[in-house]
């Protein structure tokens, strides 16, 4: 027997369109930020941000997620998932088209997640792990087969983190050469026209829309504008009319806040859950000692980030979980992470672990990375430099380019202490998994376990939540996850970040998707 | 031999000399780039937010980047000598053709820059010379010294602030309007309204240096013995100046307006960044951060060439200013 779920959620969808509608205006063009420019617009290639920003416009998903993380029906119109969890089935809309005029069938569904996500995405291949067949009986109806029940899967089909791709323009293609990735055609409310580099980025309105009315807007265009205060000025002179991910930076935001013409949101970022945080190498000293990382984690007072470095945006870490995790009860507030710095706590430690001071009350010397993304970061580790320094550890920081800094933490591992920040991601598997599994300690492969913490116990409790069919036995599991975590700390959490989307507030409706600056937008309008 | 022939042979020496020049140029710039840490792979991978091993290896393989270095150099430079620049690790698309995509944008600003700077400065330089030592000589003098010692990033966000935000008189940034279609003359003049504070945030730094230079090179000149006979001959002061000092002055302007072309192209960064301007430099630079080696050495290959037919340019100017200087 199988039980079927979420079938009504059309009709829920269909309701909520049409009373909407009453007050929707069609037409118009919105000017985005996109920064920096995006490599390609390759999604089932790439999880770069910038692609993100474009390519959900033109490409989507199976699923999309409200902003509650509801699961919301997108180019499946139902699913159902087996009791055992091994066999899910899509039922797919129907009279969906791709750009170029060919039928979206199963076939699409079928190479997407096989032949392509599975092979070529940067999170695929774990997201899709289980996924051992896709079974296709008709042009509408897409069935998986999976060797264990992977629920986290389910949080993984929007059309930013798994975009489907045509079958037609990819089948038989060295896929990561094919011609899709700079002209990309997709099944999404805007095609894609022109690619200025260095200028912008324009999409049209996909008059056969397979969303009856939408979507609103006639025209979408993404400019690239290097400069961030050019940027605030164009939002200000009403040039560009969004602009998400810290493309306004916090300074400014402060400012424009006050201003009717704009609005701020935080919202649209839930699926990422944003984490920064301080990666150890725990296989040298001094870091290998849990004292001193866990001395570390006592002594940083997380609110001064958030209230002097990002002007007030953000939420100080209690666990090595994000708090938005709470909705499915993973999250669990952990030990370690006090609310104000215990200095004297983490003196203790120090002194019981026998690591002492000299003459000059120096413990330890090292050298904190920071993750080179903006001048915030410098700040944070100033402040990091002088708030270790009153547990005698002394810290020279070093700031590098993109490229030095990545080879330095995860290929060479020349590092002792390592300001980053991480995405969650919306279920730990995918998100946090990469960060502490032995099987993560993968040289040369960026943002995994750079710290090469490895523990049998934990290994086995992350399989175990990577397996677990069952939700409640998952929240259990977690917790013992983040009880381990907050004892060995081989990371230390600082806080969630809030990244801020500015708007022009003649812009409605972009913030209806869990996805936020990385949805659809085929809802979007603009008042006139 | 005709002056004429002289002159064609001439340039065709200069083109021959410039080629070991230009080979020596993308030869040490492609060690050069060698020394920084990190590869294309690592970028793409890092921005990925994350990629198997495998994957990267795979993309090295791809990019070339796996075969040793003087292979590497090896095909680039075959390459290079059948026009083919290569592919853009980064934008997957021909160097050849990203490059010349910037160049029109480049060049607008790089020449608009050019002959507002040579121009203003010739002519405030000649105004405070010929008015040595009074209000005018002080005014143009102090102005010089301040454009020239302000830094261009914030002239640029100070013109935006007040002539984008304040008086709506100029967009922001950008090359032309993204959402207007101008076609023809519309959008000649669009692309101008976008070129005005581009052009003069850039030209101010010029500006000031073309001016200061005149003003002494004129000074200089003016102390000279034709002046002298010029005057004794029974010319104007007009005349003395306009015909016989002028043209002597001009020269080292010129010079200099040739020699700094070529930092045109690199200088211009900050002002392509605050201007949203799509140029060159910008594209230098982002393709330095992203370790785009083929990307870099097309355009250190474009520069080079570019400076090289400037010289040659400003020389045969020379010849035309002062009939003395001689091409051969």
């Amino acid at each position: 027997m199988s039980f079927k779920k979420l079938v009504s959620i059309v009709g829920l969808a269909m309701l909520l369109s049409t009373k909407l509608a009453v007050a929707q205006e069609a037409g118009g063009n919105l000017v985005y930020i996109v920064q920096p420019e995006p490599p390609s617009l390759a999604p089932y290639l790439s999880t770069s941000g910038p692609i993100g920003l474009v390519a959900p416009k033109i490409y989507q998903g199976l699923l999309d997620y409200d902003l509650e993380l509801n699961i919301v029906p997108e180019l499946a119109e139902s699913y159902e998932v087996s009791e055992d969890g091994l066999t899910v089935t899509f039922n797919l809309q129907k009279g969906v088209t791709w750009h170029d005029g060919e039928p979206f069938t199963s076939a699409d569904v079928q190479f997407t997640i096989m032949d392509v996500l599975k092979k070529f995405h940067p999170r695929g291949p774990n997201s899709f792990k289980e996924v051992s067949e896709i079974q296709t009986p008709d042009e509408h109806t897409a069935i998986f087969k999976l060797d264990r029940p992977a629920p986290y899967m389910m949080r993984a089909f929007a059309g930013y983190e798994s975009p489907i791709v045509p079958k037609h323009l990819l089948e038989g293609k060295d896929i990561r050469e094919a011609e899709l990735g700079n002209n990309p055609v997709g099944t999404g409310p805007f095609k894609f026209v022109e690619w200025k580099k260095g200028q912008y980025i324009r999409l049209e309105k996909n008059e056969n829309y397979w969303k009856e009315g939408l979507p609103y807007l006639d025209r979408i265009v993404a400019r690239i504008i290097p400069d961030a205060s050019t940027r605030t000025a164009a939002m200000e002179s009403g040039e560009v009319m969004y602009g998400a991910f810290g493309a306004i930076p916090n300074v400014d935001v402060v400012r424009l806040r006050e201003m009717d013409t704009i609005g701020i949101t935080t919202e649209g970022y839930s699926m990422i859950n944003p984490m920064s945080l301080l990666e150890f190498d725990t296989t040298k000293p001094p870091f290998d000692n849990p004292a001193v990382r866990n001395a570390i984690s006592l002594t940083l007072d997380r609110q001064f980030f958030i209230d002097n470095i990002w002007f007030g945006y953000g939420k100080t870490a209690t666990s090595a979980l994000s708090s938005n995790f709470e909705p499915t009860g993973l999250y669990k507030a952990s030990a370690n992470y006090p609310e104000s710095p215990d200095v004297e706590a983490a003196n203790k430690l120090l002194d019981d672990a026998g690591i002492t001071a000299d003459g000059d009350g120096v413990r330890i010397k090292t050298t904190l990375d920071l993750i080179p993304y903006g001048e915030e970061w410098r700040r944070a580790g100033e402040y990091i430099k002088q708030a270790v320094a009153d547990i005698g550890i002394e810290v020279e920081l070093r700031y590098e380019d993109v490229p030095t800094w990545i080879k330095r933490v995860y290929t060479d591992y020349d590092y002792s202490m390592n300001l980053n920040y991480f995405y969650q991601l919306p279920d730990p598997v995918i998100g946090v998994h990469r960060h502490y599994g032995t099987d993560q300690i993968r040289s040369g492969t960026p943002f995994v376990n750079s710290t090469r913490y490895s523990d049998e116990e934990l290994d086995a409790l992350l399989v175990e939540g990577a397996t677990s069919a069952d939700p409640e036995a998952r929240v259990g599991i977690y917790h013992k996850i983040q009880d381990k975590l907050s004892e060995d700390q081989p990371v230390v959490n600082l806080f969630e970040l809030e990244f801020i989307t500015v708007f022009n507030s003649k812009l409605k409706d972009h913030d209806f998707s869990a996805m936020g600056s990385y949805s659809s937008f085929d809802r979007t309008w603009l008042e006139k | 031999m005709s002056h004429s022939t002289k002159r064609v042979r001439y340039v065709l020496k200069r083109l021959l000399q410039a080629v070991p020049v230009i080979i020596a140029i993308l030869v040490v710039n492609f060690f050069l780039l060698q020394l920084a840490e990190g590869d294309a792979v690592d970028v793409l991978a890092g921005e990925a937010g994350s990629a198997t091993p495998e994957y990267m290896a795979q993309l090295r393989e791809k990019f070339g980047l796996d075969k040793p270095l003087p292979v590497q150099l090896a095909i680039y430079l075959k390459n290079v000598l059948s026009f083919d620049l290569g592919y853009s690790f980064r934008h997957e698309m021909p160097v050849l053709k990203l490059v010349l995509d910037r160049f029109i944008p480049t060049l607008l600003l790089m020449v608009s820059t050019i002959l507002l700077a040579v121009g203003f400065g010739i002519v405030l330089g000649l105004f405070a010379a010929s008015g040595l030592n009074t209000w005018r000589d002080s005014v143009i003098s102090i102005f010089a010294l301040i454009t020239y010692a302000t830094p261009l990033f914030w002239v640029g966000l100070m013109m935006i602030v007040v002539f984008s935000l304040k008086f709506n008189w100029f967009p922001t940034s950008g090359m032309e309007n993204v959402v207007m279609f101008y076609e023809g003359w519309d959008r000649v003049k669009d692309i101008a309204h976008h070129l005005v504070m581009p052009t003069i945030t850039l030209s101010l730094f010029y500006l000031a240096l073309y001016t200061r230079l005149m003003r002494a090179s004129m000074l200089e000149q003016a102390g000279m013995d034709y002046v002298t006979t010029a005057r004794a001959k029974g010319l104007t002061e007009r005349r003395i100046m306009f015909v016989h000092v002028l043209r002597n002055a001009i020269l080292p302007v010129i010079t200099m307006a040739g020699v700094q072309v070529g930092a045109l192209i690199g200088g211009s960064v900050i002002v392509e960044s605050v201007f949203a301007w799509p140029g060159l430099g910008m594209l230098a630079y982002e393709a330095l951060f992203s370790r785009d080696l083929n990307l870099l050495l097309g355009i250190f290959l474009l520069s080079a060439l570019l400076v090289v037919a400037i010289n040659l340019i400003v020389d045969i100017i020379y010849s035309f200013l002062d009939p003395r200087i001689e091409v051969s």
